[in-house]
């Protein structure tokens, strides 16, 4: 008994003492490397992605999607936040026998062209395109409709929605769809891309009808002409699915689509595709 | 000196025999297999969705950017996710995957999330009786009648309760290695961990980042870690000294420190509360460069507000024990 208590003071004082020791070290060490920072460590670095030769999607075993843009892609307006993305590769991968493979949903709610365009000069965005068999695409709605949104204005009412605004910003948003599409090819000469191009959210709307109607025609039929000069995207037709009955495809907010409304992208995007 | 030494080892084997420390061993032992269960669900869950690292931190990056476009969420949530989010960006920049499964990985992320609460929990399991108990139990007039002078008496008590502080750490990162090292393998030292991220505004300022390993990253936080633990020690102390009842200090010491976790989620706003020790306790926060709990905190600070503390908590201790009428 003795001969245990004996032993017990010098191996735990040395103990405290050695973890005491190393934790001051800690101490120094964290207020010397905020302060007064080494250099630190050299990483490798970062490779680009490559991207995928000449890939027939019959040769595939498997098809890599994923989806960029707007909030229409992202779901906005579907209760249960899913959108058309899911939905239309599950009936994708049915219809064409393999599987289809979500590789990222980086669609961020409000982008605008300009602002997808500089994403795209980003590393991840990138090496995300270059990876991919399949891109599914929206852009444009915000740029058109809710940047020439006045302050104030209720957008279920068309609040303050300027059919003039949005028609001077025609030009410069359709180069910008351009600059993307380019750009996309540019990254991966290979990929699919599906365009889904935009609806009338305002049809319900007598004095916005006609107005934008036009500009949604002119912006949806350059999107086309950009399609066929690539021979590699398709632009998915929204348009008439929010015609007739617009209240029912729509969500609350007067402006996205609902579960319904996303359900029957959806089925466009699947059949655009195979 | 020798007396001295005396006087520490009397104390500090006085501690072990009571069995402090076994119980923080064993609810070590108990707890950390919880978290690495948890840990390695969440692993699970993730696992074959995506095609590699870089797809699902792509995702994570882009579904906290939706998070921000909302109106709905409160200002601090942005700050911190704004700051996550080029964090993250700046990780898949240089292809550098910050969530390799490693146990020095969990036990970092462990003793991050361990510094508010759970570590401040421990230590003052060996702190808040280390003086009182000698009251309540009357030994307190063995130990005057010592021909020693009260202040040393005093001294040794502190001294012990630093050992017994580092002790704890070491022994919860240990634990923490150790057990999860089952599920995740015991590699990650050498990994690369980015720190010196500064905030600037809503902005992260990326000059002063730089690489340092993983093993490298956990001895500092685990220094930050003891610094935070020590201020709790100490001001518990002063509670122990004051209080005679165990139980009421540790309840006191309890409060406050729970009182500083919720503080530092809500007290945004009220910029003086980043004068109370307890909101500056969690200085992991400024290594991995995530906001601090109030604007205009920084490292610097921080310590300081915890220094000046400890010192106040160490003064009054002696100030009163040397002075104090021992009677019952």
């Amino acid at each position: 008994m003795k001969r245990r208590k004996d032993r017990l003071w010098p191996v735990l004082g040395t103990v405290c003492l050695l973890c005491t020791a190393l934790l001051l070290l800690g101490f120094g060490w964290a207020l010397k490397d905020t302060w007064a920072p080494s250099p630190g460590l050299v990483l490798p670095s970062p490779t680009q992605a490559a991207p995928q030769q000449g890939s027939q999607w019959t040769s595939l075993p498997e098809i890599k999607a994923i989806a960029i843009g707007d909030s229409l892609t992202r779901g906005v307006g579907d209760v249960a936040g899913k959108g058309y993305v899911e939905d239309s590769l599950a009936q994708l991968s049915e219809s064409l026998g393999k599987p289809v493979r979500l590789n990222g949903n980086l669609a961020v709610s409000g982008l605008e062209a300009a602002e997808l365009d500089d994403k795209l000069d980003g590393k991840a965005m990138q090496d995300a395109v270059a990876g991919a068999d399949l891109v599914l695409l929206t852009i444009g709605g915000n740029d058109l409709f809710r940047s020439s949104q006045q302050a104030g204005g209720s957008i279920a009412e068309g609040g303050g929605v300027d059919p003039d605004l949005a028609e001077r910003r025609l030009p410069a948003t359709e180069e910008r769809l351009k600059a993307v599409f380019t750009k996309l090819r540019a990254l991966n000469p290979s990929v699919r891309i599906a365009y889904v191009s935009l609806y009338n959210p305002f049809y319900e709307l007598a004095q916005l009808r006609a107005p934008i109607a036009s500009i949604l025609a002119d912006w949806n039929g350059y999107a086309a002409h950009l399609a066929e000069a690539d021979g590699n995207i398709v632009v998915v037709p929204t348009v008439d699915l929010f015609q007739s009955q617009s209240a029912r495809y729509l969500s609350s907010d007067h402006f996205h689509p609902n579960e319904a409304g996303y359900a029957r992208i959806a089925v466009r995007v699947a059949q655009a595709l195979n | 000196m020798r007396r001295d030494l005396e006087l520490i080892r009397n104390e500090t084997v006085k501690v072990w025999k009571k069995k402090r420390f076994a119980v923080i061993v064993l609810i070590l032992l108990a707890l950390v297999p919880v978290f690495v269960y948890a840990q390695m669900k969440i692993a699970q869950s993730s696992q074959g969705k995506y095609e590699d690292w870089r797809a699902e931190l792509r995702q994570r990056i882009a579904d906290n950017t939706n998070a921000l476009t909302s109106d709905r969420i409160p200002e601090e949530w942005k700050k911190w996710r704004v700051a996550l989010v080029q964090q993250l960006q700046y990780y898949l920049d240089r292809d550098v995957n910050p969530n390799t499964p490693n146990a020095v990985r969990f036990t970092n992320t462990f003793l991050q999330n361990a510094v508010g609460l759970f570590i401040p929990l421990m230590v003052l399991a060996v702190a808040s009786d280390i003086v009182s108990s000698e009251r309540s139990g009357g030994t307190i007039k063995m130990l005057l009648t010592r021909p020693v002078r009260r202040w040393r008496i005093l001294a040794s008590k502190l001294v012990t309760l630093t050992m017994y502080v580092s002790l704890i750490l070491v022994t919860t990162a240990a634990v923490s290695y150790l057990v999860s090292g089952l599920v995740f393998g015991y590699g990650g030292w050498r990994e690369p961990v980015f720190v010196g991220f500064r905030l600037n505004g809503s902005d992260m300022d990326t000059t002063g980042v730089h690489a340092i390993t993983q093993g490298a990253y956990m001895l500092m936080q685990l220094g930050l870690v003891w610094f935070s633990a020590m201020t709790v020690a100490v001001i518990a102390f002063m509670v122990s000294v004051l209080v005679r009842s165990t139980a009421a200090s540790l309840v006191t010491m309890m409060a406050a420190v729970i009182s500083g976790s919720i503080l530092a989620n809500m007290a945004s706003s009220w910029h003086s509360a980043k004068y109370l020790f307890n909101v500056n306790l969690d200085l992991s926060v400024y290594l991995q460069g995530s906001p601090p709990p109030i604007e205009g905190m920084t490292l610097g600070f921080s310590l300081a507000v915890l220094a000046i503390w400890s010192l106040a908590a160490i003064g009054v201790s002696f100030a009163v024990f040397t002075r104090q009428d021992i009677l019952a």
